[in-house]
């Protein structure tokens, strides 16, 4: 949190406002990385219950959500931040944006344990899983370099997001092998290609909120800019 | 894979650049000015250049030395016996400290407005026309279409047409304030010294001289002192923030506000201790 200097304002006021609404975008963070956690393990150990939990659970990422929103619209109403608060706070209502998504995602993998695959289609899942695991470590990743804006930290992040697209097309190919080779199992075979969607998406997210995060640390826009002219900065 | 970095498409207004500006573009060219009260240096090598028909604010804390530069820009700062200045400020290539400048013409190219409405204890008419009346204007009609003029370019002529001449004691401060800026412009200066013209006004008045603000620069070169930070970011088109006499950071508002390069200026601007 030292990156974020918000300490040091004259109006304590303003400290308070500030690091009330980071402490809640953390909140809402862990949150987020639970629930994707929580779909991956549904997933993986076919645990019904658990996926009704991350089904149930979702409501509480999106009242987050609002609530940040409302927050930060009162600070810029308030207190008019300029600079980098006005960049933090930006910052902040973007991401949230993107978290919020996230849970949403998590809620269409956990979905997938609800649908009864039979069990020759359980292997399929395996590679699901491999991709989960490292979308999530990239989800972690991503709120650890935002709890401490870190923006090396961010960058890096902001990079590796290229090892989990290779990794969703690997999955597509065999995904559509196993398509043309089996038509009768299309259906729960399309079930399984939304999820890896649905990661690879959560891996574009990731990636948002590491530009939010170099555009607060370095004033720079680097969205719609190659990973190549992101690792120059 | 493109690599075109992403650009604001919409941000239409060309920035000047305002190390390299034309000399068509510059209103005002600083260089180097140093100025003493006395012992105390209060204005250490101030250079910039500040361009034709636009908005200019300087801001910093209070003792940053931004009024004192502000007076320079038209001589004020001859009535201070201890000050003492070196350096230059150039206005259409001429240097304002040369010995040959006459100061009273000075001020008529650079008109000044100040933090208290000072209206004088005469009409609203006489108020405006006084410049024109010193500089020995008699013609009836030039004054009254001076005057329409005038009020009409500082928003104030719908709501005192009708009362021309009673006393501009009896305006409201707004409109005492807008009338010194009538009064200011009559004798058509090309540079308008606003010095915080809104911090004895209520808020609404404060937003009519802001509106006046952005119209005068179709006309005028406007240099505005403020220490509301908000206002130099909504009616300025380039900030300069000063610091214990020194430069610190000029550039154009929308930049300066949201991504200064100097720690100084992001520390001020968002309020936190020095």
């Amino acid at each position: 949190m030292d990156n974020l200097n918000i300490g040091r304002h004259i109006s304590g006021q303003f400290n308070e406002d500030l690091e009330r609404v980071i402490n809640h975008v953390m909140q809402m963070g862990g949150l987020v990385e639970k629930q994707l956690s929580d779909a991956l393990t549904s997933v993986h150990e076919s645990d019904e219950e658990l996926a009704k939990i991350v089904h149930q659970s979702d409501y509480k990422i999106n009242n987050l959500e609002v609530s940040i929103d409302d927050e930060c619209t009162r600070i810029i109403a308030k207190r008019q931040p300029a600079a980098g608060d006005l960049r933090l706070i930006m910052a902040i209502v973007k991401t949230i944006a993107d978290l919020e998504r996230i849970g949403d995602e998590a809620e269409k993998i956990a979905e997938v344990t609800l649908q009864s695959l039979s069990n020759e289609h359980r292997g399929l899942l395996m590679n699901l899983d491999n991709l989960g695991r490292k979308v999530l470590e990239v989800l972690q990743k991503t709120l650890d370099a935002f709890t401490r804006m870190d923006v090396d930290a961010a960058i890096k992040t902001h990079g590796s997001d290229d090892t989990i697209d290779r990794e969703y097309e690997a999955l597509m190919r065999q995904l559509m092998t196993y398509m043309m080779e089996e038509p009768r199992s299309i259906p729960q075979i399309m079930t399984v290609i939304w999820s890896a969607r649905a990661l690879e998406r959560i891996g574009d997210r990731c990636q948002n909120i590491c530009e939010y995060i170099i555009y607060f640390v370095k004033g720079k826009v680097v969205r719609h800019t190659s990973i190549e002219d992101v690792k120059k900065l | 894979m493109i690599t075109v970095s992403p650009q604001n498409i919409l941000d239409s207004q060309n920035k000047l650049d305002l190390a390299n500006m034309s000399p068509e573009q510059k209103a005002l060219d600083i260089h180097n000015l140093n100025l003493f009260y006395g012992e105390k240096q209060a204005l250490q090598n101030i250079t910039m250049a500040i361009p034709k028909g636009q908005v200019t604010a300087f801001i910093g804390p209070s003792g940053c030395g931004k009024s004192t530069l502000l007076r320079c820009i038209n001589r004020m700062n001859d009535l201070v016996d201890s000050c003492h200045i070196e350096g230059e400020i150039n206005l259409h290539g001429q240097n304002i400290y040369d010995k040959h400048v006459d100061v009273a013409a000075l001020r008529r190219k650079v008109g000044m407005v100040f933090q208290r409405p000072n209206p004088f204890p005469k009409s609203i008419y006489e108020n405006v026309i006084y410049g024109l009346r010193i500089m020995g204007e008699n013609n009836r009609r030039v004054l009254d279409e001076a005057v329409e003029n005038s009020l009409k370019a500082a928003a104030l002529w719908n709501e005192v047409k009708d009362r021309l001449h009673d006393s501009a004691l009896g305006l409201s401060g707004g409109q005492q304030q807008r009338l010194v800026i009538a009064r200011a412009i009559a004798i058509e200066p090309e540079v308008l010294l606003l010095d915080e013209p809104t911090s004895a006004l209520d808020p609404i008045s404060t937003l009519t001289i802001e509106e006046l603000i952005n119209d005068l620069k179709q006309q005028f070169t406007v240099v505005i002192v403020t220490h509301n930070m908000q206002q130099a970011a909504r009616v300025s088109d380039q900030t300069a923030f000063m610091y214990m006499g020194d430069l610190i950071e000029y550039s154009d508002t929308n930049t300066l506000f949201t991504t200064p390069v100097k720690k100084k200026t992001e520390d001020y601007i968002t309020g936190r201790y020095g």
